[in-house]
């Protein structure tokens, strides 16, 4: 058994509820299914507490849907990347932030909470990044409705055509 | 929040890096001339390409992907093909790989010489400045034969390389690399002899081992501090699998250190590129790639100049990808930058931030300067001058220093 | 009696033999940026025209701006040229800096330089080459010329083709002996 899988069968053991949702992709790279928050925080807090996983790597933000998906990728000694899907509905987007185990991921999570609108419970305080100053609240771009072409750039405002318009 | 020292430095920098671009700023607390806290709030070369992404297809992408940094175009669009060849299954033929880690570390040179002169310009060693660039030059003439333009290359594309390296182009490197080696050993033996010019680089910037894990430091700035990280020697793609790569490393984690890596690995670039010449595979340079993708997700790792770069793409079976994230290494090496500043001086933070290379060209660095009576601000040319002149007092200037 | 033409003179003189320019990056991927420095370096050497770069607004004749404008950088780059002292001129490097290039319509970029100030020169090119940088600047103070300049130029040119055609015309005259036996004197003959 390769490194990989083994990585695989620990996690499976000590989570039960990850069987169908894990898997090697490909050398050095193992990918999750969604995870809920719940979910999320217990393999997080224990691939760095106990499989000693101290690097974070990024998070990279998806829109699925109704849903945005965080996308964790951690590792350690083995330089396997491990690739964590959390997902939490648009409607209510509050996740904990894993900045007090991973300081390297403070930029990471401002970012997403700029373009997709994640809430990051425990992040600390800081500049919005990486939008402008006068952005408009609630607006987030990576959001798969969000439309660049009704964006006014003058006026800073977001005008999507009112239902029955002619949408181009 | 704590007490406000009298002197209170606020540092807006605009740190232009692969992605990074908007003006930021650094808050910067002093005691005498000691900086004791810094507060990053640095910003992001923000033209939304992401999003751009998603409405263009795979070969528009390429070309926008490949202008996410001018100065390591190659880099980028090397790691979008290969997420664009795994996820289609296709195999890149061995001669493209070989062209492909050519002008990579072609690449990596005129990076780290382009580092080298910007850093030397920090700290007021014009001479040397215009030294690297000249050389650099050299680089670039060479870059422009294989690729067509200076900057923005475009030698890649999905399932190989556009151009091919005839024997005119392939002894035309090797003789720049020649002239290339015996200049850059002799900066070598500046970097480590010089005594004036380590004054100003020794134990400044310091990252510790600790911190660099910590903070996810990448690169340069982390192989300094004793981390491998270097992509081609712990998950080696493409033609990397077959070229032996020394695995460079130092242990001082500071500014110098990390000089000296940058150094080294210019010289390893070196032989890298006579190992590719030398043994340069026959055989065609691209295979098709089929236009709709099929779905998939990807996460691609290659080592750019500045360390490791990961680019994310999710494809929904159709022309156009679903979602495309860029992440270059610049974003992981400011988390350290607060404990690089803090606990140094006031003039050594034009090299500090210099030191972790980000992408040159900052486009607004102003220090302000309040105190109880005075307000000033300076721009960057006046706190890199402050820095010379502070040294100078101290009994070390470089500018004298003889190439 | 302070004689004003004798003053504007001397500016217009300053300005046009030894420019100075300010480098502003607005939103570039830094291909254009480091293509600018390149041409203050020993290869290209803009410093031999008298150009330096300067770190101020207040000091600069030139803006020299790189990148499509984004909406951070819009209210910055306003601010620079409202600093610069007039005559003040823009030059856009790059096909971003001319019309946004490739991340037109990007919901972060506003367009061109010229979507935000007056632009003098347009340098296309991904990257633009520090030859061309070069020549725009000589372009642009070549249009800063009065009348009697342009013709006393234009005067000069004709001239030197002129001469140009009549040693064309003489070499194809001469023997081949004489032409050999000019070019050894050329070799040997002092040089003053």
């Amino acid at each position: 058994m390769n490194r990989e899988e083994e990585i695989v069968g620990i996690l499976v053991k000590k989570f039960p509820f990850l069987q169908d949702r894990i898997s090697v992709k490909k050398e050095k790279r193992i990918f999750t299914g969604a995870l809920s928050r719940d979910e999320f925080e217990k393999i997080v807090r224990y691939v760095h507490d106990d499989m000693n996983l101290f690097r974070a790597h990024h998070v990279v933000g998806t829109d699925e849907g109704e849903n945005i998906g965080l996308l964790y990728i951690l590792s350690g000694d083995d330089n396997i990347l491990l690739a964590l899907r959390e997902v939490v509905p648009k409607a209510n987007p509050a996740v904990k932030s894993i900045s007090d185990m991973y300081a390297s991921i403070v930029l990471h999570e401002r970012e997403l909470a700029d373009l997709f609108g994640a809430v990051f419970e425990g992040l600390p305080e800081g500049p919005s990044y990486p939008l402008p100053d006068g952005w408009p609240k609630g607006n987030y771009p990576l959001r798969k409705e969000w439309n660049p072409k009704y964006f006014n750039k003058e006026t800073m405002t977001y005008e999507p055509p009112k239902e029955g318009e002619e949408k181009e | 929040m704590s007490e406000v020292d009298k002197n209170q430095v606020i540092v807006p920098i605009g740190p232009q890096h692969p992605s990074l671009d908007e003006p930021g700023c650094f808050t910067i607390t002093l005691e005498g001339e000691k900086v004791v806290n810094a507060i990053i709030g640095v910003g992001y070369n923000h033209r939304g390409l992401e999003k751009a992404c998603e409405s263009r297809n795979y070969f528009q992408n390429l070309y926008i992907i490949e202008r996410v940094c001018g100065i390591c175009s190659h880099t980028h669009s090397t790691a979008f093909c290969r997420a664009v060849e795994e996820l289609t299954g296709v195999t890149v033929p061995a001669r493209a790989e070989y062209i492909r880690v050519v002008v990579a570390e072609l690449e990596r040179l005129h990076s780290h010489l382009l580092w080298l002169g910007t850093a030397c310009h920090e700290i007021g060693y014009d001479t040397m400045f215009m030294y690297t660039w000249r050389n650099r030059e050299k680089v670039l003439d060479i870059l422009a034969a294989v690729g067509g333009n200076r900057v923005n290359y475009g030698v890649n594309t999905f399932g190989g390389v556009r151009r091919d390296l005839d024997e005119a182009i392939v002894s035309a490197i090797l003789k720049t690399v020649d002239t290339l080696e015996d200049e850059i050993n002799h900066y070598l033996e500046i970097a480590t002899t010089e005594t004036t010019l380590m004054s100003r680089l020794v134990g400044v910037g310091r990252l510790s081992h600790e911190d660099a894990i910590k903070f996810g430091a990448v690169g340069p700035v982390a192989r300094a501090a004793g981390i491998m990280d270097d992509i081609r020697v712990i998950e080696p793609y493409g033609a990397y699998k077959e070229i032996p790569v020394k695995a460079i490393t130092d242990t001082r984690a500071d500014v110098y250190g990390r000089t000296v890596v940058r150094i080294l690995e210019m010289l390893e670039s070196l032989s890298i590129i006579r190992y590719c010449l030398k043994n340069l595979p026959a055989g065609v340079i691209a295979v098709k790639v089929p236009r709709r993708v099929p779905a998939g997700e990807v996460l691609i790792r290659v080592e750019a100049p500045r360390g490791e770069c990961i680019h994310y793409v999710r494809s929904n079976g159709t022309e156009m990808p679903d979602r495309v994230r860029v992440r270059a290494p610049s974003e992981a090496n400011w988390h350290g930058m607060k404990h690089m500043l803090e606990g140094g001086y006031l003039a050594d933070v034009p090299i500090t931030i210099a030191a972790i290379d980000p992408c040159y060209s900052c486009t607004d660095r102003a220090v302000a300067v309040h105190s109880e009576m005075d307000s000033k601000v300076m721009d960057w040319r006046e706190l890199r001058e402050y820095g010379n002149e502070w040294y100078k007092k101290h009994g070390v200037d470089v500018s004298a220093l003889v190439l | 009696m302070i004689d004003l033409d004798l003053i504007q003179k001397a500016i217009d003189w300053g300005t046009k033999k030894s420019p100075w320019i300010i480098h502003f990056n607005a939103g570039a991927c830094n291909g254009c940026d480091i293509e600018t420095v390149d041409s203050l370096t020993p290869r290209f050497d803009l410093e031999r025209l008298g150009v330096i770069k300067q770190g101020s607004p207040r000091h600069a004749d030139i803006l020299v701006c790189t990148g499509a404008v984004t909406l951070q950088t819009r209210e910055r780059l306003i601010q620079i040229y409202e600093q610069m002292a007039e005559p003040k001129f823009v030059i856009a490097i790059g096909t971003c800096a001319c019309t946004g290039g490739i991340f037109d319509g990007c919901y972060c970029v506003t367009g061109g330089i010229d979507s935000v100030v007056p632009v003098d020169v347009y340098i296309p090119g991904c990257a633009a080459r520090p030859e061309a940088i070069i020549r725009a600047v000589s372009k642009l103070l070549d249009t800063l010329d009065t009348p009697e300049q342009k013709e006393k130029k234009a005067g000069k040119a004709k001239k030197r083709e002129k001469i140009e055609d009549a040693v064309k015309a003489q070499d194809m005259n001469i023997s081949e002996e004489e032409k050999e036996a000019r070019n050894g004197q050329e070799d040997s003959g002092d040089e003053s």
